[in-house]
């Protein structure tokens, strides 16, 4: 067994906690886990079943902390886990798994089976059996703080065209801000109008804000490969930018992932309570129309529906606020089917998208995204998560469905009156 | 009375019927066109530059323009290359040349901005700061548009 193999069965054998050892035991074979998941429902592989996903680590739970398991070891019925083994699973663990959660939340006995691919994310990660394209982003958040290689001369150049465009300023490390707004790269390098968006947003709701020299970035690579160390690392810098500035609220922004790194795992990955409290861009905008803070004029007359992030509305629980802000701004907005706390991911999240082998795959699974928008034929599709937002209009255009995509935090802006107007 | 800012540039853009502002936004787009060089894009921006266009050729060209812009997204958690990035801009730029103007919108500004973004990717790919004087060089273009 090589080193890194060893050391991957090790920290697998590390993360196998109660949780775990109890789903296991639990798991009554129905196979609902695979109607949940697109990968499955798209492809009708049953490898795809989300169970199945995890089966090194059952295999290896059978093995350390079963009687029946270890004796089937004992007599050469049950081998060991090997380094090919895991280079196999890796196509099962990371491409065709999103950590969506549609699969835990249909588990007739309540298996978590996205917190268990979590876990054995962990040991193929430490066993160097992570995808390529993953890992290199994990490697860039370590030497350069950012998944995506943005460092601080790109952002300071990104609020400059900014203020150019909207013609307000950006503030960069003002102490004592109400809030902390972070960016994910996907914002920093192919969105700038978000930026604009939360400018225009904050001068007219009249709040403080301010973005942070040395926590700028809130994608969370760690989370993605399935290394706690690093998640731990990406979320510290966070919160010592936050304590620094004594901001009372980071927000998190239009990123599924970084908003459940930061609000749901991120106190427990560092051990303690956070100063400030945290949250997504769009519970803001929802705190700021429910006081009467957001003030739009107009309305979008074309047929919009809208696509909920998984770690936004399954995950996090964030459901009505973008209904409720939709409305705000639109005349005709249409639900799709399973849309809410069921949708269908977009099939890139949980670093998925990065990775380059798994493209035609991802193709594959839009199919359930399609078929949805096809139920309901919008003219425009609107979502809050830059991630979803370009594996959207990928698969729309590889489908060749002429449907335009926008940020719902930037389609609120646009309906904010022009200050002096 | 030569234009020296934004708020005057804008205000500028503003006077301008549709199929003058896709002229205009053309010129803005070529300048950065050396930034992307996908035929798609030079398409879109000849396209645009013409005082008489048809709605099936704006429709074509947008089409194909918006394949290209699709196409040059970076993915999340891919390293950023930023001269390829510029070439994003470029593509938005030239979607906007040839795009339905939104309500309370007008696509040279758009163009000029997402012009002026390539560039600054520009710089940042090639370490030389953010300074650039393509804003400087967008009222130049406007100013001889405006007094030809």
């Amino acid at each position: 067994m090589s080193a890194t193999m060893e050391k991957g069965v090790r920290v697998l054998k590390e993360v196998m906690d109660a949780p775990i050892a109890s789903y296991l035991n639990s798991c009554v074979h129905c196979g609902l886990c695979a109607e949940a998941c697109l990968f499955y429902t798209e492809t009708g592989d049953p490898k795809y079943t989300p169970i199945h996903k995890i089966e090194p680590l059952r295999r290896l739970y059978s093995q350390e902390y079963t009687l029946l398991g270890r004796l089937m070891k004992m007599v050469g019925l049950s081998k060991p886990l090997t380094d090919a083994e895991l280079g196999e699973w890796q196509e099962l663990v990371y491409n065709s798994c999103t950590l969506c959660g549609r699969c835990s939340v249909v588990c007739p006995v309540g298996n978590d089976i996205v917190y268990m691919v979590r876990k054995l994310r962990e040991g193929m990660s430490a066993s160097g059996n992570a995808p390529v394209g993953i890992k290199g982003a994990a490697n860039r958040t370590v030497t350069i703080g950012s998944p995506m290689g943005v460092k601080l001369p790109a952002v300071k150049a990104q609020m400059k065209h900014v203020e150019e465009d909207y013609g307000i300023p950006i503030p960069m490390d003002q102490e004592g801000a109400e809030y902390m707004v972070m960016l994910s790269s996907m914002e920093i390098i192919n969105f700038p109008e978000y930026l604009g968006a939360i400018a225009k947003i904050m001068q007219q709701a009249g709040k403080t804000w301010t973005l942070c020299s040395t926590a700028f970035e809130a994608t969370n690579a760690g989370m993605q490969i399935g290394n706690s160390d690093l998640a731990r690392l990406i979320v510290s810098r966070i919160v010592d930018g936050a304590e620094r500035l004594k901001v009372k609220t980071v927000i998190s922004p239009e990123c599924g992932h970084a908003y459940t790194a930061l609000r749901w795992e991120g106190a427990n990955l560092i051990g303690r309570p956070f100063t400030f409290q945290v949250k997504h861009i769009i519970e803001v905008l929802g705190e700021f129309q429910k006081s009467g803070l957001l003030k739009t004029e107009g309305f979008e007359t074309d047929r919009l529906t809208f696509h909920d992030p998984c770690q936004l509305a399954r995950r996090g629980g964030v459901i009505q606020q973008q209904r409720d802000l939709m409305n705000q701004v639109s005349k005709n907005f249409v639900e799709m089917p399973d849309a809410g706390f069921i949708n269908w991911c977009c099939g890139g999240g949980g670093g998925a998208s990065a990775i380059e082998e798994g493209e035609e795959l991802r193709l594959e699974a839009f199919k359930k995204k399609k078929s949805q928008l096809e139920a309901v034929k919008p003219d425009r599709l609107v979502t809050a998560c830059a991630n979803c937002r370009i594996v959207l209009e990928e698969g729309l255009e590889h489908y060749q469905m002429d449907i335009p995509v926008v940020g719902l935090t930037e389609m609120i802006a646009e309906h904010i009156p022009e200050k002096g107007a | 009375m030569a234009i020296g800012n934004d708020k005057e540039f804008k205000a500028a853009l503003a006077g301008l019927a549709v199929a003058k502002q896709r002229q205009v936004a053309s010129r803005f787009a070529q300048r950065v066109f050396d930034l992307s060089n996908d035929v798609r894009v030079k398409a879109a921006l000849e396209v645009a530059g013409r005082p008489e266009i048809s709605d099936a050729e704006l429709t074509v060209v947008s089409a194909a323009a918006n394949t290209a812009r699709v196409e040059s997204f970076t993915q999340c958690g891919k390293e950023t290359d930023w001269t390829a990035q510029a070439g994003l801009f470029v593509a938005k730029a030239a979607v906007a040349c040839v795009g339905s103007p939104a309500p309370g919108s007008n696509l040279a500004w758009d163009a000029a901005m997402q012009a002026r973004m390539a560039r600054t990717c520009q710089t940042v790919a090639t370490g030389e700061g953010t300074e650039n004087r393509e804003a400087e060089e967008q009222y130049r273009i406007l100013d001889a548009f405006l007094n030809q």
